[in-house]
């Protein structure tokens, strides 16, 4: 008995003396219960994105679900004087397949991947930008953009077909430049060790590219922005037969107009890229394509319209070649509505349609979306 | 010979008069109107946000990107009015300048003495698009606009102080124009302050508060997010023993839910510029006050004077 009294006094003794601490912790709004300080917490923000789909010619459940599409937590701070940092850890479906010996299984986990940890140099020369890290690589419109900035559900086939199902990404060093012309004008270089599928996974060579953005105001309310770009890297090869040098290059053109006269009023997105793999280095006419067309027609609601088409690409090692050469060429289709209710979350209705020029591959499906964001999510570049 | 000298020397006077001047962007065509006063022939300034378009929604246009590029100083609106594209062109224009924390990134908020309708409590967005530092809207206030003019007049002086006393001189004419029209000003409005008055957005917080205008609803009753039709009702429902309401909207607001609720309400909408420049209202932000103040007085005219 006096041995509890003891230790109940010793704990009224121990709460006693926490008691200025924990009210010195609870006046600071910064500062934590472990007297670390909260005030230097980067930007954290989360957007998720869940579909559910139905296709009438893919009988497989990844056609024909409801399920996390992806998940991206992301984070930004400055990190000292002389860096920005930016973090982004995406989740996402893991529809792999599995190894010899379980063919046609598949796994229906969740995978976590790094899209984005990179640094910004804070104290470039005026015009001059430098980033170190991992991120999408520069090449092209869409390939730098995250899924929940797409203007369908998915990439159109004809990038997807010639940078890869989850688009190019790599670890390394791109420099730009503003160049000082009457319009803006960026010119950007990089190198980067890619994990991308198209690239060769043994090899130590890196990836290099580059980009050259041209923008005009065309009016108050509308640009023209028209841009090239390159990379060649380590192709991925055939089977025991070593790959290449791969080199791809892409041009895009796009239009945008917006009211000016009416807050979220009418707006319209026309984006046009052609990307052309090095014919030198690839077999038949390889060349990717789309036109996406995204019209804002009353305040909360967006009309897409989309073609695409890639021609002459090779499939995975894990699809069923449809041809005798392994090349297909593929025809996409696409239309959506869109509810926005905020900036911070959408609603989106799409149905698409594809079928390769040989009659044997045809695809009609119909997919809900629904895309929304918490946290203090960055703005997404123009 | 001599002509050729005395030319290039010109030019290079020339050059080293212009290259004292400061390289001003402003986001907003309210606060470049402030710094074109304080700043005089000192400065050169170049506005991103044409006045037709609402603030709150301006893409970011590489474009504007590279205007910001060349600045010297930037000043903005703060608040979190810009925060949907400021950091973006800050980002795109890689000039070390405008960075925040560096002396020519000017947050003219900073120069209040009071910022209304700062949220108590936990934020959320079910709010709507709420500002959590508080309303943005001060460039519609006279008497805040003085504060900014004093307040740039100080950062001015920081990047270049040859020109210190130049710049209070500016601040201090602005002052004086403002003293000028403020009795002119509110005499215009004083009808508008006798009706009850129903705003689209808060962006005229700030001036009911100023006018001493009687606010008894808000269209948006959660900012920036389109109204609900049941609060349409609500609203209508609730104001019908009100007579002679005034609904103030900005030009770029979607009309058709205040021209219904004023037609319900026997209401009258008064749509009105939402910044300088916007619907061709006439030269700079003291333009614009007028044409608001007019408007208002147009809409609810002063006692005396016939409706």
């Amino acid at each position: 008995m006096k041995k509890i009294a003891c230790i109940a006094a010793a704990l009224a003794w121990g709460a006693a003396l926490l008691v200025p601490s924990t009210s010195f912790a609870q006046e600071g709004t910064s500062t934590t219960a472990t007297g670390i300080s909260r005030a230097m917490n980067p930007a954290i923000s989360v957007n998720t994105l869940l579909l559910g789909q139905v296709s009438r010619d893919d009988p497989s459940r990844e056609a024909n679900n409801i399920d996390l599409q992806e998940s991206e937590i992301q984070f930004t701070s400055i990190v000292d004087p002389f860096w920005t940092a930016d973090l982004v850890i995406a989740v996402h479906p893991e529809h792999g397949h599995e190894e010899e010996g379980h063919e046609g299984e598949e796994s229906h986990g969740y995978a976590l991947d790094i899209e984005v940890a990179k640094v910004e140099y804070r104290n470039m020369p005026r015009g001059l930008g430098l980033v170190i890290g991992k991120d999408y690589l520069n090449f092209g419109k869409h390939n730098p953009l995250h899924t929940h900035q797409f203007a369908f559900v998915e990439a159109p086939i004809g990038v997807q077909a010639f940078l890869g199902d989850h688009g190019l990404s790599g670890v390394g060093a791109e420099a730009a430049w503003n160049v000082p012309l009457p319009w803006f004008a960026e010119l950007s270089g990089y190198a980067a060790n890619s994990p991308a599928e198209i690239f060769d996974p043994e090899s130590r060579d890196l990836v290099y590219g580059g980009r050259l953005t041209n923008l005009w105001d065309t009016s108050d309310a509308s640009t023209v922005e028209f841009g090239l770009s390159g990379f060649t890297g380590p192709g991925a090869g055939h089977e025991d037969e070593p790959g290449g040098r791969l080199a791809t290059y892409g041009a895009d053109l796009t239009f945008k107009w917006l009211s000016m006269s009416r807050s979220q009023g009418p707006a319209l997105n026309w984006t046009n890229e052609v990307l052309l793999p090095d014919p030198a280095e690839k077999e038949g006419d390889p060349l990717g394509f789309y036109s996406h067309l995204q019209y804002r027609f009353a305040r909360q609601w967006w009309f897409g319209a989309g073609y695409s088409r890639a021609n002459d690409f090779e499939l995975h090692e894990h699809e069923e070649p449809a041809t005798d050469d392994g090349l297909l060429t593929v025809n996409e289709y696409k239309g959506n509505f869109t509810w926005t209710p905020s900036e911070f979350s959408a609603v989106r209705l799409e149905a698409w349609y594809q079928k390769d020029t040989t009659g044997e591959y045809e695809d009609l499906g119909v997919g809900l979306q629904v895309n929304f964001t918490i946290g203090s999510h960055p703005a997404h570049l123009y | 010979m001599k002509t050729c000298i005395a030319a290039l020397l010109g030019t290079a006077l020339a050059w080293t008069a212009s290259a004292a001047e400061l390289e001003v962007v402003s986001t907003l065509p309210d606060l470049g109107t402030v710094a074109e006063v304080v700043g005089g022939d000192r400065v050169t300034v170049t506005v991103l946000c044409p006045g037709d378009m609402d603030p709150h929604f301006l893409p970011a246009k590489p474009s504007l990107a590279r205007k910001l590029g060349k600045a010297d100083a930037l000043i903005y609106n703060g608040l979190e009015l810009e925060v949907g594209w400021l950091s973006l062109l800050i980002g795109k224009a890689r000039n070390p300048d405008v960075k925040p924390g560096q002396p020519g990134e000017i947050d003219c908020s900073e120069g209040l003495s009071e910022i209304l309708e700062v949220p108590e409590g936990e934020v959320d967005r079910s709010m709507g698009d709420i500002h959590p530092q508080g309303n943005p809207h001060y460039t519609l206030d006279p008497r805040r606009m003085v504060e900014v003019a004093a307040y740039l007049a100080d950062r001015f002086a920081r990047l270049d102080p040859e020109g210190a006393e130049a710049y209070r001189a500016g601040a201090a004419d602005f002052q004086r124009r403002v003293e000028e029209r403020l009795p002119v000003w509110r005499a215009a409005a004083a009808g508008a302050a006798e009706r009850p008055v129903i705003l689209y957005h808060r962006n005229w917080t700030y001036l009911a508060n100023w006018l001493d205008l009687m606010v008894v609803g808000e269209v948006e009753n959660r900012p920036g997010i389109a109204p609900s039709p049941r609060h349409v009702q609500d609203l209508i429902y609730q104001g019908r023993h009100l007579r002679n309401v005034l609904i103030l909207s900005a030009h770029w607001d979607h009309h058709d839910v205040g021209e219904e609720i004023a037609e319900r309400m026997g209401a009258a909408l008064v749509i009105l510029p939402g910044q300088t420049g916007a619907q061709d209202s006439p030269g700079d932000w003291f333009g614009l006050i007028d044409t608001i103040t007019a408007a208002l007085a147009a809409a609810a005219p002063p006692a005396g004077e016939a409706p």
